[in-house]
């Protein structure tokens, strides 16, 4: 039961009851505003408004996911979400794979400061760069299409992509390079054939990472789309709440319907 | 052999330079430029104004309203997500039963994006039939109808409980990494030299978790600096910009008023705090090698 690293008394014999119950309290607590609203995607809106919110319904009532998926708005809004996420996720880890293994490889003069500057991307709040990208995409008419979330998701994912693959490739024994090398590959081979399918780890967490991130974000679809054919998911939650302003089953609903494919690839990874 | 990594490093380095210059290094300079500008984001012309954007900063009793509950939002953002994970990765490091059960559990906030966990928490502090208010009502078996998103006393600190039950699970799992670092020789040795538990945890275990705490701090600190979603979508800054942060301030005053001019040179300002922050942590980081590297 209990012999990993002993940070408690082996002597107290009560300690794995104390924590076990100290953590199921602790949880329950975590899990009850995520339960509340599953139980409210079941329930009408009359049982939620009568203060019923928090009791198990009845009866189960699926009208409001019914209504979610029946809302033509909600399939376009994945559409497009799916559309800026996968390739966005892609581009950046293609890009960061590059820079990556440039950085682990092939250092050169420079090349820490080159990595510090590329890595502290990472650090900036979005807003900073806001304005001028907004003009920028304006002034090539791109605004309000997917373009722009896809070039600037790409973007801010190279710095994590370069910082996580340099560290795997660093990894990844000098023999394996030198061996190539005399077998006559050049440097490109040797990242498409070699370095890459050895990195399917930590290429799966980057994925994984970027994945969620991008599909979660809000700041960048509100800032470069305004029409409603060309929003994604996030600001789509954000604008059905007008349109179903006291049917909070509804809401509920579609908040969870929203973030399933990030939930679904996080319990996949685990 | 030395032309030809030469020449590979320019072709693999150039994609991914060329798009981070275009889209992020150059208009970080020219956010820079726009501050000295009352650009209104429409029209071809605009001036230069010079520091006035910076002077009207200093006047802005907006402006110094976000940059205390900016520095609230990052002090509770460090203090409740930090010290909730190391106790729940400290009893999780115990192999519990059900351990990774658990660990999903608290983990599972971090998947749902910042939009969703804003709709959630609405709900919690809902008046009428919110979770929290119902729960009230039963303990104390008065009627109770706080509306606690409405109400500039308790709007910026409701969101920032919110923001803490999505965030502690990533430091969780930061110190979790740490202590399974952590030697088990270390640990026995201490047991029979005695020690009681909690002068293991005291005296061993934190301190061998500074590392961990170092990572958790940078990281809740950039994250807070960034807290727009969730604000956005629960009080928007409000009531009477009583939730109003630094960034959720910039937005405002670029996209809701046009002043793109004066919200480059807030946006300026957090770029500074950011840099600050991050060349503090920096120099710790080096000090910190010296120490126990």
């Amino acid at each position: 039961m209990f012999g990993y690293k002993k940070i408690y008394d082996s002597g107290i014999h009560s300690w794995p009851v104390v924590i076990f119950i100290v953590l199921l309290i602790l949880s329950i607590l975590f899990l009850a505003p995520t339960v509340g609203v599953l139980l409210s995607s079941i329930k009408t809106t009359r049982d939620i408004a009568l203060g019923e919110l928090w009791r198990i319904p009845s009866e189960l009532y699926f009208g409001n996911y019914v209504e979610v998926f029946n809302n033509p708005a909600v399939g376009q809004y994945f559409i497009n979400t799916l559309l800026v996420t996968v390739p966005a996720t892609f581009a950046s880890i293609v890009l960061g794979s590059l820079a990556g293994y440039v950085f682990a490889k092939l250092p050169f003069h420079g090349s820490e400061i080159l990595f510090l500057i590329l890595v502290s991307g990472m650090f900036f709040p979005p807003q900073v760069i806001l304005i001028p990208l907004f003009r920028l995409f304006n002034s090539i008419g791109l605004i309000d299409t997917l373009w722009p979330i896809f070039l600037v998701h790409t973007a801010l994912g190279i710095p994590i992509c370069s910082l996580l693959m340099r560290n795997f490739f660093s990894t990844i024994p000098i023999e394996v390079r030198e061996a190539a090398i005399l077998d006559g590959a050049n440097e490109w081979q040797i990242l498409t054939k070699i370095v890459m399918p050895l990195s399917l780890s930590a290429l799966a967490v980057l994925a994984t990472l970027q994945f969620t991130w991008i599909w979660n974000d809000f700041l960048w679809p509100l800032i470069f789309t305004q029409s409603d054919e060309k929003r994604t998911i996030m600001i789509g939650i954000v604008n059905l709440r007008g349109q179903y302003t006291v049917a909070w089953g509804v809401q509920g609903a579609l908040s969870l319907v929203a973030s399933l494919p990030t939930i679904i690839i996080f319990l996949f990874f685990q | 052999m030395e032309r030809d990594k030469r020449f590979w490093r320019i072709v693999l380095l150039t994609p991914p330079l060329l798009v981070f210059s275009v889209l992020i290094v150059w208009p970080l300079l020219s956010s820079f430029y726009y501050s000295f500008t009352n650009w209104n984001g429409f029209s071809s012309n605009y001036q230069f104004v010079g520091l006035g954007n910076f002077q009207k900063i200093w006047t802005d009793r907006l402006f110094f309203q976000a940059t205390i509950n900016t520095i609230i939002w990052m002090v509770s953002a460090l203090l409740l997500p930090t010290l909730l994970g190391l106790v729940l990765a400290l009893l999780l490091d115990s192999k519990v039963r059900g351990g990774k059960f658990f660990k999903t559990i608290f983990y599972l906030p971090i998947c749902l994006s910042a939009i969703v966990v804003g709709q959630i928490w609405i709900w919690i502090y809902q008046p009428n039939w919110g979770l929290l208010n119902t729960f009230i009502e039963e303990i104390t078996g008065d009627r109770f109808r706080y509306a606690w998103l409405a109400k500039p006393d308790s709007a910026l600190f409701s969101v920032i409980i919110a923001w803490s039950w999505q965030q502690t699970g990533l430091s969780m799992v930061i110190y979790l990494a740490g202590l399974t670092a952590i030697p088990s020789e270390i640990l026995e040795s201490s047991v029979s030299e005695g020690a009681t538990t909690w002068q293991r945890i005291w005296y061993i275990v934190i301190p061998l978790l500074v590392p961990s705490t170092v990572v958790v701090i940078a990281l809740s600190v950039i994250n807070s600096l960034k807290g727009f979603d969730i604000l956005y979508i629960m009080t928007g800054g409000g009531p009477f910009n009583s939730s109003d942060t630094l960034a959720m301030h910039m937005y405002n005053e670029s996209f809701k008023k046009y002043l793109i001019g004066y919200g480059s040179s807030i946006s300026v300002v957090l770029f500074l705090i950011a840099l600050i922050i991050i060349g503090i942590y920096f120099r710790q980081l080096r000090k910190f090698d010296q120490i126990y590297g």
